[in-house]
């Protein structure tokens, strides 16, 4: 797997629920070795994102606008 | 001066009242009466005529429909107020009157808070207060909706408390008016379209403090309505902590601040962190109980096979030797492939270190909830804990520091 797969669009929600799933799939008895450590790295990348998410991500904040038919989510004008 | 023979000038009805409620309008200036309901009609004009008393006289008073609108609810009779108004004499009946701009409840009990009260009276009924009905927030909560006025001072403390603490997460704001006479339909409508928008996982419901009267349109039923009915769960945030009002008690989690809602809603990067580190830390784990189980095989194997060719097969030990090496270099293969991406050499020492003790001996203690305890401090006397071993997990319970 390569270092700019960290890079993409992939939450942290995303990395989160597939670091999870990883845990699960190695704590049971019955998988193979090969694919544990394949398991395994895959884990450690979804970790690492996850940490340059959390020390990197920066704040976005949108408004709603219009009403029922025609709502649309533009971003926030800053009045302050 | 007229005496009763002199019937020179002879006045009419009317002219005695319009003489005297001149007499009355001129002669005493507008003015504050403190006194007791004694009586309440609302006319369907919308106008409401009462009489005001105390221990020994009483008055009539009228309250034109425009002044009345700014009251929640009709005062009760026997309910002490204070009046601003000016005096008058209305002339088709000779009566004379108080004409009330302004009304005040002096006893315990607000106009607002007696107003309020039925409403919540009415919606406790339907069962919208229950607790049952209160939901509890996702476990991942990647966008914050936030509804307040984006001209107000509580979006800002909410902002500033996301971004401290969870900058990764996504928020939509509705802006709506927070108070005045069309504050409570625009305040339902902007929890409406942003809880159904399907674009937020909560929302949170915010507003500065501010007197009953300010925070009136939270009150009022559409608001409270909007919030039962919303697909995401509602966090109130209204007023100061001493503010309760029925959004408060309709919604699903209720915060004393702006700020605190905020904080109720996300996460924060120190927790995330724990919990990435115990996700690491599991991982390593099972990898290494997998490879002693895979050893487990192997020994089972190599005990059947020496029974038929013991001739040729290495010496038992050196051989379980060779393959406990190589499943370790295996692992610790992958882990330097792992290195490039982790920049952190601290993190690699503490991901090496389970794999390497624990084999030797050492164990890991986990609490209840999966965070590592380290230090002496972790395991006071009588703390419960889990202990991984090189083979499984036994339960301990501590004995207390070794001075």
């Amino acid at each position: 797997m390569a270092d700019d797969e960290i890079q993409n669009n992939v939450t942290l929600e995303e990395r989160l629920a597939r670091l999870n799933e990883i845990v699960r799939n190695l704590e049971e008895d019955t998988i193979d070795l090969e694919v544990a450590l394949e398991l395994f790295e895959e884990g450690i990348q979804h970790v690492r994102g996850a940490q340059s998410i959390l020390n990197n991500a920066e704040l976005r904040v949108k408004e709603l606008v219009g009403s029922n038919e025609d709502l649309e989510v533009q971003q926030l004008k800053d009045d302050s | 001066m007229t005496t009763m023979d002199d019937n020179s000038e002879i006045w009419s009805v009317s002219q005695v009242n319009r003489a005297v409620k001149k007499l009355i309008e001129t002669g005493i200036d507008n003015l504050w009466v403190l006194g007791e309901i004694a009586s309440w009609t609302r006319a369907s004009s919308g106008h409401c005529y009462f009489t005001l008393k105390d221990e020994n006289s009483q008055i009539r008073c009228v309250m034109f429909k425009s002044d009345v609108l700014k009251l929640p609810v009709d005062a009760d009779v026997g309910m002490v107020v204070r009046i601003f108004g000016s005096l008058s004499l209305y002339e088709p009946r000779g009566e004379y009157q108080v004409v009330v701009r302004s009304l005040v409840d002096e006893g315990g009990e607000g106009l607002w808070r007696i107003a309020a009260e039925k409403i919540r009276k009415k919606l406790e009924g339907e069962g919208l207060l229950d607790k049952d009905r209160k939901r509890s927030l996702p476990d991942s909560i990647q966008t914050v909706g936030v509804v307040t006025s984006l001209r107000g001072a509580a979006l800002y403390d909410i902002l500033k408390v996301i971004e401290r603490r969870s900058p990764w997460t996504e928020v939509v704001v509705r802006d709506t008016r927070v108070q005045g006479e069309t504050a409570a339909q625009e305040i339902s409508e902007a929890v409406r379209v942003l809880s159904e928008s399907g674009m937020v996982d909560v929302v949170i419901l915010a507003r500065g403090g501010g007197s009953m009267e300010d925070l009136w349109a939270f009150n009022e039923e559409p608001v409270a309505r909007s919030i039962a009915i919303s697909p995401v769960p509602v966090i109130s945030a209204i007023g100061h902590e001493v503010d309760t009002t029925l959004a408060d008690l309709v919604a699903d989690f209720r915060a004393p601040t702006p700020s605190a809602g905020a904080e109720i809603a996300v996460k924060d990067r120190e927790s995330m962190k724990e919990m990435l580190g115990v996700r690491t830390d599991s991982m390593l784990l099972a990898l290494k109980g997998m490879t002693s189980s895979n050893r487990k095989e192997l020994t089972h194997q190599m005990t059947e096979l020496m029974g038929f060719e013991h001739k040729l097969v290495m010496p038992y030990r050196d051989f379980l030797a060779r393959i406990g090496d190589e499943l370790e270099t295996g692992i610790r293969a992958v882990i330097s492939g792992a290195k490039k991406s982790l920049d952190d050499t601290e993190a690699i020492m503490d991901i090496l270190s389970p794999l390497a003790t624990l084999s030797r001996g050492y164990a890991l203690p986990t609490d209840s909830q999966g965070r590592i305890l380290r230090k002496t401090g972790d395991l006071p006397s009588g703390k419960k804990f889990s202990l991984k071993v090189s083979d499984g997990t036994v339960f301990c319970g501590s004995l207390g520091k070794d001075i």
